[in-house]
């Protein structure tokens, strides 16, 4: 065979290799990702008018305008230590302020319950049953929408910057990551900063990360799944804790029934973390890590946000009040491959 | 000309604690102190060695100094410019709108009993015939009186310090950008060669280099020999130190190999961890053998405390392992005055933890009761009896009195939310997360909050 023929065997044989569906980082049936994207996932049209035909929700300063229109006659008491009360005790009490609650039909997320019942979104392809309340409380509060809402900006810029928040999968027993009907589906926190491209943003697939054993131990989740046409689907975990912070204060959030729903290459993995979140965890996350300063350049009363998830909140009732502690939702995620630098465990 | 530090005991009977509600500290403890270099100053001033902030310029009362520097806050700036002092006699009554969203001119709370800045911040009065000297400079106040100045920044002491060495009033340690404009203690610079630093921590005084690495020392060395080469020298980097330095105090050279020095402090020599991932860790001490170093360690929690692991570090907490909790307050005033001290308003602190009852303060927000036979054990950690009905300080032994463990003088407290050993949910509780009228954990360990001890 001449130079020629073999030359072009070559650029063949590395044509094919890059046809992979796992681009040749499926190693030893094992892959990774980490998490570099989340937010609380908002169907959103361009003006909102779908969605939100009445606008969108006021925020502490338009409702502190309007509470105390002459608060130079009046203490702190009876003006900003209210409202930050009200804030931290918060009650299921009507505030006098009319909740914009979303109105449109469509919304991300998954059939949590397996039912279709009245309250359920229909997802924007045509399936029915999609169970996302927090979309309903937060879709017409425009700190939550994208791309410039003050939740959504800091709350993915902490990811990035942050090692606290480094939660990663790791997907195990895979055969093809087109379709297995069989994969083990481990979440784990990592240790290191992310690889990125010369920019600092874009993460780049193809880093290292070693499991955090020694703070993070409590966060590792086992379950099981599957993968159809590169679309992986978990089984739900009875409790899911995903670290949080935003501003230097270390919160979670904690998820009841999780699950996700990726599209998987061998660069990354985009889709949804969806289930059901702790009302109150979810609350205290929010007002704990923004102040009510932030909150206000979102124009997200927590106050009233409150009792709409209250109102809103769809399972997990209490065994002794029958109230729900839990809320439907779903999160966009978005994971890049990395490899896992195995150590022994630290006591 | 340098201070070189000592061990000191810290008698029980001479640092008895005056005043209503303290008990007796009775701890006898020994600590390092640091190293200062000896400056210039006027005559009547000198030098406390603390607990907690290190060597600290204090009065001829032995009164703590303290500065004001300028701070920027949301919507613009407290605090002092270089000789130019805001701290006046004068009772606020108004809001400043510094801290968004609640805007400017709402009234200030408990204005009949509401003191001024100079109340509480007695300015450091120079005498008409007094000098400058050095760093040391005199500045006139709005009322034609003169004031002491120290790197320009007026001075002051606090009405909070009751004893030589007491740093109540304030501290040295860092606090973020929305945190109230603080009041900070001043002293002589520490006695350390070029390319080293120290940082007040919740656990010590930490050594580092210049740009904030932590250093730590290999306990298989002594001053004038390392067993730290090869592999164990994979993650390490010992500091080196230039040609020209030389020994002095508790600074030494320990020559590795020819040409080759390495720091030593106090016969320890010192490296940095190559795998830390921000600035003051600790991780490098994980190791076996190796540790951080400080000019002084801070002075011994409770011995019924204990110390918790959390997904975020480590954290102080009692010793059923709930986490320990620090009020925190600032007020959004002109003058900035506190509100974290049992004798400030309580205002604020009643409504962010029992929405203004006192009795849901105590179901959400527990103080850290003693048991019947503890007592102090030193300046930081003090016995304070408190009327919880009030949140401030009364008699001990009185009807419906509480024994509460204090930091620094401020009752601290467990969350009814931690329900068990490593919970940390009421970590940034209250306004500005936590900065300006609420509470943040007691951290003893942090591997991802950029420094926060």
């Amino acid at each position: 065979m001449g130079r020629a023929p073999l030359f072009i065997a070559s650029l063949l044989m590395i044509a094919c290799a890059g046809a992979r569906a796992d681009d040749g980082r499926l190693r030893d049936g094992a892959i990774a990702y980490v998490m570099t994207d989340l937010f609380w996932s908002v169907y959103q049209t361009a003006d909102g008018s779908r969605e939100c035909p009445r606008g969108f929700n006021d925020g502490p300063r338009e409702q502190f305008e309007q509470l105390f229109p002459a608060h130079e006659f009046l203490s702190v008491e009876e003006t900003q230590l209210r409202q930050e009360i009200e804030t931290w005790h918060p009650t299921n009490e009507p505030d006098g302020f009319e909740f914009l609650e979303v109105e449109g039909e469509l919304s991300w997320g998954l059939n949590l319950d397996g039912e279709t019942g009245p309250n359920d979104f229909t997802h924007p392809d045509g399936a029915p049953g999609i169970d996302n309340e927090v979309y309903r409380a937060v879709g017409c509060i425009i700190g939550f929408r994208g791309p410039d809402g003050v939740e959504f900006i800091f709350q993915n810029k902490a990811i990035l910057d942050r090692v606290y928040n480094r939660m990663m999968i790791e997907l195990t027993g895979v055969d093809d990551l087109e379709n297995d009907d069989a994969v083990t589906l481990t979440w784990y926190r990592g240790m290191d900063r992310l690889l990125t491209d010369a920019t600092g943003l874009k993460v780049m697939p193809g880093g290292t990360q070693r499991v955090d054993r020694r703070w993070g131990e409590s966060l590792i989740r086992r379950t099981q799944g599957k993968i159809v046409d590169s679309v992986f689907t978990s089984e739900p975990i009875d409790e899911l804790v995903i670290p949080w912070m935003n501003l230097n204060v270390p919160s979670i959030q904690l998820f009841r029934d999780a699950r996700l729903q990726l599209d998987l290459t061998g660069a990354g993995a985009t889709g949804l973390l969806a289930g059901y979140v702790d009302v109150d965890t979810w609350y205290y996350q929010l007002i704990r890590n923004d102040s009510t300063h932030h909150l206000s350049n979102g124009q997200i009363s927590g106050i009233s946000l409150y009792k709409a998830l209250r109102r809103l909140a769809d399972a997990h009732p209490d065994p002794e009040t029958g109230e729900n502690t839990a809320i439907s939702t779903a999160l966009d995620i978005k994971m890049t491959q990395v490899y896992i630098a195995r150590q022994a465990r630290k006591n | 000309m340098q201070r070189h530090p000592a061990k000191l005991k810290l008698a029980g009977a001479a640092l008895a604690i005056a005043g209503i509600g303290s008990t007796v500290l009775t701890a006898d403890e020994e600590f390092h102190t640091e190293a200062y270099r000896d400056i210039p100053a006027p005559p009547g001033f000198h030098v406390e060695l603390t607990e907690l902030d290190g060597p600290v310029f204090a009065d001829s009362a032995g009164k703590t100094l303290y500065q004001w520097p300028l701070h920027k806050l949301r919507n613009g700036y407290s605090g002092e410019p270089p000789g130019t002092p805001q701290c006046r006699d004068e009772v606020l009554t108004v809001t400043a709108g510094l801290m968004s969203p609640y805007p400017p001119g709402i009234k200030l709370p408990e204005l009949d009993r509401r003191l001024s800045c100079v109340d509480l911040w007695p300015p450091v009065p120079a005498s008409d015939d007094a000098e400058p000297v050095g760093k040391w400079t005199i500045v006139e106040r709005d009322d034609g009186s003169r004031q002491w100045a120290f790197d320009e920044q007026p001075l002051y002491t606090s009405v909070r310090d009751e004893r030589p060495g007491d740093v109540i009033g304030g501290t040295t340690r860092r606090y973020g950008g929305d945190s109230p404009a603080y009041r900070v203690p001043v002293g002589p610079p520490s006695l350390l060669p070029p390319g080293f630093a120290v940082r007040t921590t919740s656990v010590g005084r930490m050594l580092t280099t210049d740009r904030n690495e932590s250093v730590y020392a290999y306990g298989g060395d002594t001053a004038t020999a390392t067993n730290c080469r090869d592999a164990c020298l994979e993650n390490r980097s010992p500091v080196l130190a230039p040609a020209l330095a030389r020994a002095q105090g508790e600074w030494s050279l320990l020559e590795r190999s020819p040409g080759m020095r390495q720091w030593v402090f106090r016969g320890e020599p010192l490296y940095t961890h190559d795998l830390d991932t921000g600035s003051w860790s600790q991780q490098g001490g994980d190791a076996a053998g190796w540790e951080n170093v400080f000019t002084q360690k801070a002075p011994a929690y409770p011995p019924e405390f204990t110390v918790q692991t959390t997904i975020a570090g480590e954290v102080l907490a009692d010793s059923s392992g709930r986490t320990i909790y620090v009020y925190r307050c600032g007020e959004d005033s002109a003058d900035q005055l506190a509100c974290d001290h049992p004798e400030d308003t309580q205002v604020y602190r009643l409504a962010m933890c029992g929405g203004g009852s006192p009795e849901k303060c105590r179901e959400h927000w527990p103080y850290v009761l003693t048991g019947a036979e503890a007592k102090s054990i030193n300046r930081s950690w003090r016995i304070l009896t408190i009327d919880p009905d009030t949140g401030r300080t009364a008699v001990e032994g009185e009807p419906d009195t509480l024994r509460v463990w204090s930091y620094r003088g401020r009752p601290v407290y467990l969350f009814a939310g931690d329900k068990q050993p490593g919970d940390v949910y009421g970590d940034g509780a209250g306004e500005w997360r936590g900065q300006r009228n609420g509470l943040k954990a007691f951290w003893l360990r942090d591997d991802f909050m950029d420094g926060i001890l």
